[in-house]
């Protein structure tokens, strides 16, 4: 509840200086694991590199995934990304993005207290994005690895490191340039 | 045109180094020279073939088949064998299919393969006229016995009486190995850190291949899970687990307590153990034994004999 307050402060402080604000969805499945779906948003700033540098935000979790109706471990992933767009005059970008985050697994019982269940994240991405010309929908492809530094034995079972997500974004902000 | 000199470059790569298979010398149990005993002495391991004509004495008691796990061997329950000296028991040592033998047996094996030791024996001790069997599986050897629970198998075979599980493995601790279904063909194989004295039990080189079958199983018993399963009537199981498993995530013990429920739809037994190494109940061949980890080994034993006796 508390990661979840942080982010929000951190997105509204952000939005109020944003040139470009995407919102949208997100469908991703890590490698031999799970699907874990959630939203996403992102958001460029007019006074820095607007349209090529963007700043994120995401939450995904297995809730909306393979633990929805299902025995799989809940678990949930907040995201905060720095992206990078090439060719940003053209519809489509080739986007390189890193993200800094926190994972929690929940266990529910108390006798697997003890089991480790959560962790800081760090991953590079690479992607692809695609801007509708007549609409203000655009769809993002990424490919990302979290490093896990942790001991073997020592970090939650259920985060593996290689994950792919499918973004569809709706412009809900989009200040013209002066 | 640069695409394709991509590709070019990937498939050569891939090519080449699938190619250049490990350097395997006798002294390996990879090789051709050293095998597990129960190939060539099968009365010594198995109790189908020890005692192929059971008199009613011999029926009378309660046979437990020990499943080793992945690149393992009959060795990995000789342990319990040498501690168990109660008459009321028997123990039927498995050997898995593809292991014990060489690389490129191994190699060649599927989970499906590795599984029919356990199957078969299971079933040679039924048609002899046993009615009290047990299981009792290690890392792997815990996976498979799950695949036969969720497969249905015991719905057309005798029930066994108790299902043991010392550190399944459902989920990876390893993080690089949900990678190699896309690397497999450019790594060809993958060589564990182990001692001389335990290559004569344990293949040292993990071809891809079978880190894919690993892995395939996995699945097949995690989305079995996910989805829920039910023991056969009549049959307890518990599981044992080390805290830090450095190979079998402990998450694995989660989800096989979320998703596994007996017949009447209680919950099952989970067991965690203080302890960060994997299979905890093999204490032989380790560089350096606790007495922690000796308890743990002994507390367990115990455990499984209590419930055989």
């Amino acid at each position: 509840m508390k990661t979840t307050l942080i982010f929000l402060v951190i997105f509204c402080t952000s939005i109020a200086n944003a040139q470009t604000l995407e919102v949208g969805l997100r469908v991703q499945k890590t490698q031999e694991m799970y699907w874990e779906n959630g939203v996403s948003a992102q958001f460029s700033f007019a006074k820095f590199k607007p349209e090529q540098f963007f700043l994120g935000l995401d939450y995904v979790t297995s809730r909306l995934g393979t633990a929805y109706q299902s025995n799989a471990i809940k678990q949930d992933s907040y995201l905060l990304s720095g992206s990078w767009l090439f060719n940003k005059n053209k519809p489509y970008h080739i986007v390189t993005r890193f993200n800094m985050g926190y994972f929690y697994s929940d266990l529910e019982e108390d006798m697997f207290a003890a089991i480790p269940n959560t962790s800081f994240l760090v991953s590079p991405e690479v992607g692809l994005k695609y801007n509708f010309k007549k609409m203000p929908i655009s769809l993002n492809l990424g490919v990302g690895f979290y490093i896990i530094t942790a001991k073997e034995g020592y970090s939650p079972g259920t985060l593996q490191p290689l994950y792919y997500h499918l973004d569809l974004y709706y412009s809900i902000l989009k200040t013209r340039k002066k | 045109m640069k695409k394709i000199s991509f590709l070019f470059i990937y498939i050569l790569v891939t090519i080449s180094f699938s190619c250049s298979g490990p350097t395997i010398t006798d002294d390996l149990l990879d090789g051709e020279v050293v095998f597990d005993p129960s190939l060539y002495n099968p009365e010594q391991f198995l109790v189908s073939a020890k005692y192929p004509i059971p008199t009613p004495a011999d029926l009378n008691k309660h046979i437990i088949l020990a499943v080793h796990g992945y690149t393992a061997t009959t060795f990995e329950w000789q342990e319990f064998q040498d501690w168990s000296v109660t008459p009321s028991y028997r123990i039927s040592q498995v050997l898995l299919g593809g292991h014990g033998r060489d690389y490129n047996a191994f190699k060649n094996s599927t989970w499906e393969d590795w599984r029919s030791s356990i199957t078969s024996e299971y079933e040679k001790l039924i048609a002899l006229g046993y009615t009290r069997i047990s299981l009792v599986g290690s890392s792997t050897g815990g996976t498979l016995l799950l695949e036969l629970v969720n497969s249905g198998y015991f719905n057309n075979h005798l029930h066994p009486k108790n299902i043991f599980l010392v550190d399944p493995i459902v989920v990876p601790s390893n993080k690089l190995q949900t990678l190699v279904g896309i690397i497999g063909p450019m790594i060809v194989y993958v060589e564990t850190d182990q001692t001389a004295a335990e290559n004569n039990y344990w293949y040292r080189f993990r071809p891809y291949e079978t880190i894919n079958e690993l892995n395939n199983v996995m699945s097949i018993v995690r989305k079995g899970l996910e989805n829920g399963m039910t023991l056969p009537s009549g049959t307890y199981l518990k599981v044992f687990h080390s805290l830090h498993d450095p190979v079998a995530s402990t998450t694995s013990s989660v989800l096989i307590y979320k998703g596994l429920k007996t017949s009447s739809g209680s919950k099952i037994e989970v067991q965690l153990i203080y302890s960060d190494i994997h299979v905890f109940t093999r204490l032989n061949l380790r560089t350096k034994v606790t007495l922690l980890q000796k308890n743990n080994q002994l507390d367990v034993f115990n455990q499984i004999a209590n419930k055989l006796n």
